[in-house]
């Protein structure tokens, strides 16, 4: 803006000088023709001493209003004759032209002077001498000024005016258009749209692609949403199903298991009467037969107990408080010495940490483990069981392993379910109902619980007691349950 | 231009047309001679006259007196030097009017009023220019005549017999004529 009218102001001004310029050089070749046509028609009346003629002659000057005076002097620098306008002519001092001038001319407040020698086939007889003021020049000058003026005037006001519609037409649309960008992306606000200019130009097209973009993003945010929504519904529908179908199962097998005990203490009470009382009328296949069904019932006994302990963790609230769990696996050890007396073990235990958790539920952990441990190194000549704690990508792992029969790993993640088992009742005794009762604690802790065999080369089984934190991305090694 | 105060002005002035006055008396005294004049404007004629072709270019241009002299030497003095054109002027005084052939500017002196009809009929249209101071000299059939207004020397001019000899007298020259006559005289 600033830059334009500068150079509109220096285009005038240029062209103000220019025309005051050209109009003074036409006006000296104008007084120069003139003072020719003179000096070549009084160059007669000179030779012939006729200044009435030589007055004739400068008469002609009349046609030229601009013309103030005129004069022709003869070689002795008298005036022959003279013309003037309105007031009496003031030339008296014979013009001063250098011998190698044939003209000069000279400027005095506001006239231009002409001086020429009349000098015909180079004989010199005189010179003419024109004044003429300067105020026509001074006029149109001021005529082309005031135009001028005008033109910069209607210049500067359009540069104003299309400056101030780019502004309201480009730059203000543009500046609201990146504000609501700049909104949408601090904000992830895809509901905000940008102003349209009302215009049918490409700046509203920018504007109309640019909501169009965000109407686009907020139909499939939407859309997206309701999906995930669906989605969560429809987990929460399943888990619920899930939970109520696992409430009634659980709530069955335990009414179930409850009702059990009466007729199976029937079945053991009576039948251990027979074995005493009757003792005498059984032969010895009959005695067998008695025994096989008092182990059976004992074996009943001891799952419909394990059901039941199960039902019962199910049900169980976790109450954490500070345990030391190197203190827990003491009590559950001790618990359990009576199983491996006598056995030749060789103990790894490395040290445990203290942790928030439910004592009483944890040492049913330790005690299950290490029950297993016990069970499946039997046969070893020496059982090696280890337990302790490692750090797995931060999170504290606590860890029972043994060198006992193993599992496939194929069917680790099969250990955990209810009444599943990899060992034949024949080799190893047990119900299966263990571990499902260990991963039971430890989830409702948080924790996860894993395992890993090898057949023969023995087992084992890792878990924690605390969430995973969710930033923390899953571990490529670790085999979750 | 130097612009100078008013006073100074002023005695310039007054001290101008003093000295003006005095060389006025003094001029009076050694007033230029009538004839002085004439002799000049004799040669003058010469510039604003077309002439025709020169027969030979480096050929002087003659300036004839016809009769008895009036100028003297102040003819000589005045063309002494000059020239018309590339011809330099000389003066010639001629009393045959064959020789006039030669001139071309001819003055015609008073002594020959009588026969200056038939001489100037002589001449036909020999391109001469006529000139001379004697009453009707335009009449008679010649081209300009001298004549004395005011103290000034003027002249009366004849287109038509300039014109009948070849000659083209210039609008410059003509312009400073008293009168111009545009038609020759009837022949008698
Ligand atoms: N330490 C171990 N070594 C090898 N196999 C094991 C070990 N612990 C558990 N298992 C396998 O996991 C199955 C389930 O264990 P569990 O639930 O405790 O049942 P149970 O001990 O009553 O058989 C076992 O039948 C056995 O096949
Ligand atoms: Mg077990």
């Amino acid at each position: 803006m600033l830059v334009s009218a500068a150079a509109l102001v220096l285009a005038s001004g240029a062209f103000t000088a220019y025309t005051w310029l050209t109009f003074r050089a036409a006006m000296v070749e104008q007084l120069s023709v003139q003072a020719r046509i003179i000096a070549f028609n009084s160059a007669s009346a000179l030779l012939f001493n006729d200044p009435v003629s030589a007055q004739k002659t400068l008469g002609a000057l009349g046609a030229s209003p601009s013309i103030v005076d005129a004069a022709i002097y003869d070689n002795g620098g008298g005036v022959f004759a003279r013309y003037w306008r309105g007031r009496k002519s003031l030339i008296k001092a014979f013009p001063q032209i250098s011998k190698s001038q044939t003209e000069a001319h000279w400027y005095t407040h506001g006239e231009l002077s002409l001086a020429r020698r009349i000098e015909p086939q180079g004989k010199p007889l005189g010179v003419v001498l024109i004044r003429c003021e300067l105020g026509e020049l001074t006029t149109r000058l001021e005529g082309y000024a005031a135009i001028t003026a005008a033109v910069l005037a209607a210049c500067l006001g359009a540069a104003v005016l299309i400056s101030a519609g780019v502004h309201r037409s480009v730059s203000v649309p543009v500046i609201r258009l990146a504000e609501t960008a700049r909104l949408v992306s601090r904000d992830k606000n895809y509901s905000l749209r940008a102003a349209a200019t009302g215009s049918r130009d490409e700046l509203d097209f920018l504007i109309q692609s640019f909501n169009g973009m965000l109407e686009e993003i907020q139909q499939r945010d939407a859309s997206l949403q309701k999906a995930h929504d669906e989605l969560e519904r429809r987990v929460e529908e399943r888990t619920g199903l899930l939970h109520a179908a696992n409430k009634e199962l659980e709530a069955f097998s335990y009414s179930v298991s409850h009702d059990l005990r009466a007729p199976l203490r029937h079945i053991s009470g009576f039948s251990k009467i027979l074995a005493e009382e009757n003792r005498d009328q059984l032969n010895a296949d009959g005695r067998h037969y008695l025994a096989r069904i008092e182990e059976g019932a004992r074996n009943m006994g001891r799952l419909v107990d394990d059901l039941l302990s199960m039902g019962r963790i199910s049900r169980q609230e976790v109450v954490r408080r500070p345990a030391d769990l190197n203190l827990l696996w003491q009590e559950a050890w001790e618990r359990l010495q009576p199983e491996f007396e006598g056995r030749k073990i060789e103990w790894r235990i490395g040290a445990l940490p203290a942790a928030e958790c439910d004592p009483g539920l944890i040492k049913l952990v330790f005690t299950n483990l290490l029950s297993n441990a016990v069970k499946y190194t039997r046969r070893r000549e020496c059982a090696v069981i280890e337990a302790g704690q490692i750090t797995v990508d931060g999170e504290d792992v606590i860890f029972v392993r043994d060198n006992g029969a193993g599992f496939d790993q194929k069917y680790a993640h099969k250990l955990f379910g209810v009444f599943q088992r990899l060992h034949r009742e024949e080799d190893f005794e047990g119900a299966g109902v263990g571990l499902a009762t260990v991963q039971r604690i430890i989830h409702k802790h948080g924790g996860r619980i894993w395992a890993e065999g090898k057949v023969e080369c023995g087992a084992a089984f890792f878990f924690t007691l605390v969430p995973r934190k969710p930033s923390r991305p899953k571990p490529a090694n670790s085999v979750s349950s | 231009m130097t612009r100078s105060t008013f006073p100074f002005r002023s005695l310039l002035g007054i001290s101008a047309v003093l000295v003006l006055s005095i060389s006025a008396v003094l001029a009076h005294a050694s007033s230029p001679n009538e004839y002085d004049v004439k002799a000049a404007y004799l040669y003058n004629f010469g510039l604003f006259v077309q002439w025709p072709a020169a027969p030979e270019p480096d050929a002087a241009f003659t300036i004839c007196v016809f009769g008895v002299d009036p100028f003297g030497k102040v003819l000589d003095r005045t063309l002494a030097g000059q020239s018309i054109g590339s011809q330099s002027t000389i003066p010639r005084r001629i009393s045959n009017p064959q020789d006039a052939l030669g001139c071309r500017i001819l003055f015609v002196s008073s002594s020959e009023e009588n026969n200056v009809k038939q001489f100037l009929s002589s001449l036909g249209k020999t391109a001469v220019l006529t000139v001379s101071d004697m009453p009707q000299f335009l009449d008679r059939g010649g081209m300009i005549q001298f004549m004395v207004v005011n103290n000034r020397v003027r002249f009366e001019v004849n287109l038509a017999a300039a014109r009948r000899a070849g000659l083209t007298l210039s609008s410059q020259l003509v312009k400073l004529a008293v009168t111009v006559e545009t038609s020759l005289p009837p022949e008698k």
